[in-house]
């Protein structure tokens, strides 16, 4: 759908996901590293022998052609910013200062070519009190919102243990340079897109950062669990080592839901437990859109709701993850199983859905996710070939692109491939 | 200077988060979207919190407000017949259709993409589900934690001894909208210059995933599992957050700041800055690794500083060292927040029952067109005169007739 643009990608691990993006979607993706190689290239995981990239590397620059450059030599930049002057987009979060320093920065290339969209990811913004702070995920999560209110008990507030909060940004930095595209097509004119990372972040919380600018300063995450008020089990209110169960090869998060409106759910789980014998009367046969009124009329005793539970804790343990997935869209229940990246790697319906894309890592036959959407009617995303090696492209793209090698920038850049 | 989607017309017919974001950002940025709604089965975004002085109703939620600020808003009862040809008038009228019923609903009501696009092969429409318009998972009924238990973040959130957290929220949600968003936009560049539609199918469950390539392209390089680790980073020692001083202006309130050594010398300027330059000339500190074997002595020390002085001031001696840190950021703070004030991240708009409410505003700040919320989210049927008369060009017989047949609901 993009085929038609040309992407200049000035990232490192920040917003290296914005050019995999426009190049899923077709566009002419090429990467930009220093002499050493991306940060990116080192980002974790990194897997294997010290000759291995990073997957972070391999899964997020696939699509890109790349080029090396020493940004110490003046030729070099300047190859680059002639690469930038036939170029629609240019995206990068390489730091501010090092990209006015060498003449890479927005008013330096818009200057020379003023339909240029200019893509700038930070942790903060290009420009504001802490466009300079020190940045790394876990701060910029800090920062953004998700991970204060984000704790298990008493323990310190959690973030995801896979970095996440670039990745946001970058996506944003993909659908920023599409808008400023759109808006080309009407004006001729391209402009500059500034993308922050902690505002980025802000739509993760499920509105509360919102929350004290609208006067509601006790939500529910603030509040011990009560007992009896949280009947559907699945708020924030119930701790969580009640939502979470062991099966025969891992866990499932499940809520005893009760009551008129998710009652259904649990007697339908309790519906397998029974045509599998493995639930005694009474409990077999309880309503569980009934059991709250029940307990509070005082016909059920907290104790015997411990007895259904064990029941289900028994029966769980002789299920696989997959059994209780399909069980769960079989019967309707409310229960999910938890999944780890081998469960991922076995999934029939990501199999059957086409989502692997197939890319060489280092010789090994490598499966990458491949579809950020499923497109019928025009040419939809799809990875178009393996992250770049440092400088593979060098001479494709300067023909390519500027329609020649210039003999000096040409050489130059030979060695960097080397 | 025009917006950058000046023109486009979007029937908005999704709820909750994930699809509703998506019109969000379209409307912000100049196009105008018509958010289909029921009047009495209400959606489930309009029940869920923070709601406008903490006070549960179906007009105070500013989830609600934020995933919709800038649509007009109609009620349609989409299982009358005269609902679903209102719909069909709204297609026919739009360039954007964005859906998130259960996958096969809406081909039950004749509205699905093959139906619509028959006479309208210019139609572009997107649906964003759990699992996907196909395959086996894609019957699966959506509640909270589904899309992040089934693509991985589940088990990837928690402490190492200690049960799987998950994120907070439903994840995918977050992350869904941001790839629906940039291929929708692609299938209107390819629009504007081909002048073809298409249909777009994005699963929650799939752009999980994606934001795990690089895990799950691990097991399939090696074998290998990824696995919980706290707050622990593969690379960097210490990295962590830290307990800091009680506040008198948020009473009650634990806080906690985030500090991170990204380098050997920021591990040394880190040390120096909390007074323990002991621990800056150790040699056996001097690496990651080293670090790594003396984590919790390092924690400590660390924690033993940031308890004495505040989230704010630990951040900024940090900072000022170089260090990156930052202070957990409470729902107060955020709206304190210098950088987010200088960008004007939180905006005020006029609300009809409120006064005012705050949303957010875009995720990208555009230098030529600038987008931004032009009104708070609909009340509900805010729009419905409007929409019928204004833009189907319904003449006040027939808007009558709708709303006495109950189709207006």
């Amino acid at each position: 759908m993009l085929e038609h643009l040309r992407v200049l990608d000035l990232t490192d691990e920040r917003g290296l996901l914005c050019g995999r993006l426009l190049a899923d979607l077709g566009a002419d993706v090429v990467q930009v590293e220093p002499f050493a190689g991306s940060s990116a290239r080192s980002a974790p995981p990194v897997a294997g022998g010290p000759a291995v990239s990073s997957l972070f590397w391999e899964t997020f620059a696939a699509g890109k052609r790349g080029i090396a450059v020493d940004l110490d030599d003046e030729a070099d930049v300047a190859v680059v910013r002639r690469l930038a002057a036939r170029a629609d987009v240019v995206v990068t979060s390489w730091p501010r200062d090092l990209v006015e320093a060498v003449g890479l920065d927005p008013v330096s290339l818009r200057a020379e070519r003023p339909e240029l969209v200019y893509v700038a990811v930070s942790a903060f913004g290009w420009e504001g009190p802490k466009a300079r702070y020190a940045d790394s995920d876990l701060v910029v999560w800090a920062a953004g919102g998700p991970l204060e209110p984000h704790r298990d008990g008493d323990r310190a507030p959690l973030r995801i243990s896979a970095p996440q909060a670039y990745l946001h940004a970058a996506a944003d930095a993909a659908t920023g340079a599409m808008l400023a595209v759109l808006a080309r097509s009407a004006t001729g004119a391209g402009q500059v897109v500034d993308v922050s990372a902690q505002a980025s972040l802000g739509v993760a919380t499920l509105g509360r950062v919102l929350a004290h600018a609208v006067g509601d300063d006790h939500p529910e995450w603030h509040q011990a669990p009560v007992k009896r008020t949280d009947q559907s089990g699945s708020g924030a209110a119930t701790p969580n080592s009640l939502k979470k169960w062991y099966c025969r090869d891992g866990m499932i998060e499940l809520h005893l839901s009760m009551g008129p409106a998710a009652g259904t759910f649990t007697n339908n789980l309790f519906g397998w437990l029974r045509d599998e014998g493995a639930v005694e009367e009474p409990v077999a046969s309880w309503d569980w859109r009934t059991v709250p009124d029940r307990i509070v009329a005082g016909e059920l005793e907290e104790s015997e709701l411990d007895v259904a539970r064990a029941a289900v804790r028994a029966f769980l343990l002789t299920k696989t993850k997959a059994e209780v997935l399909d069980a769960a869209i079989e019967r309707r229940l409310l229960c999910m199983s938890i999944f780890d990246m081998s469960d991922l790697a076995a999934s029939p319906h990501l199999e059957a859905r086409g989502f692997w894309a197939e890319v060489d890592v280092a010789g090994v036959t490598t499966r990458i996710p491949g579809r950020i959407a499923h497109v019928t009617g025009a040419d939809g995303p799809r990875v178009r070939r393996r992250a770049p090696r440092l400088g593979e492209h060098q001479e494709e793209v300067l023909r390519d692109w500027l329609g020649h090698a210039p003999a000096a920038a040409a050489v130059d850049l030979e060695g960097a491939a080397q | 200077m025009s917006a950058a989607l000046a023109g486009l017309k979007v029937l908005d017919l999704s709820w909750v988060v994930a699809g509703p974001l998506i019109g969000r950002a379209l409307a912000d940025f100049g196009a105008e979207v018509v958010r289909v709604e029921s009047g009495t089965r209400v959606e489930t975004a309009r029940l869920m919190q923070p709601f406008h002085g903490g006070v549960q109703d179906k007009e105070g939620s500013v989830l609600f407000g934020n995933c919709n600020a800038g649509k007009l808003g109609v009620t349609l009862d989409l299982k009358s017949s005269s609902g679903q040809q209102v719909v069909r008038d709204l297609v026919a009228w739009a360039d954007v259709v964005v859906e998130s019923f259960s996958p096969g609903q809406l081909r039950k009501w004749g509205l699905d993409y093959a139906t619509l696009s028959a006479d309208r092969p210019d139609l572009i429409m997107l649906s964003t589900s759990i699992a996907g318009q196909d395959g086996p998972w894609s019957t699966l009924a959506g509640f909270g934690n589904v899309g992040s238990s089934l693509s991985g973040f589940q088990n990837l959130v928690g402490w190492e001894d200690a049960l799987p957290m998950g994120p907070f929220g439903p994840y995918t949600d977050y992350v869904g909208p941001r790839l629906a968003l940039v291929t929708l936009l692609a299938a209107l560049e390819n629009r504007r210059r081909t002048g073809a539609g298409c249909y777009i199918d994005v699963a929650q469950v799939e752009a999980g995933v994606f934001f795990l390539s690089p895990q799950v392209a691990q097991h399939s390089y090696d074998g290998t599992v990824a696995e919980r680790r706290g707050n622990h980073d593969a690379v960097m020692v210490p990295h962590g957050v830290y307990p800091s001083a009680a506040e008198e202006a948020r009473p009650g309130r634990d806080r906690f700041v985030a500090v991170v050594a990204r380098t050997d010398d920021e591990w040394s300027l880190l040390a120096t800055t909390i007074g323990r330059a002991d621990l800056s000339s150790r040699p056996d500190l001097a690496t990651a690794a080293g670090r790594r074997d003396a984590e919790v002595e390092i924690d400590d020390a660390i924690s033993a500083w940031t308890s004495a002085r505040t989230a704010d001031e630990a951040e900024q001696a940090l900072q000022a060292a170089g260090v990156a840190a930052h202070k957990a950021v409470s729902t107060a703070d955020y709206v304190e927040d210098a950088q987010l004030a200088a960008r004007g991240h939180l905006v005020e708009l006029p609300h009809p029952l409120h006064g005012t409410t705050t949303v957010e505003g875009p995720r990208y700040r555009l230098s030529a067109t600038p987008g931004g919320p032009r009104r708070a989210a609909p009340t509900l049927g805010q729009d419905n005169e409007v929409v019928l008369r204004d833009l189907l060009g319904y003449d006040d017989a027939r808007i009558a007739a709708l709303h006495d047949e109950g189709a207006l609901r």
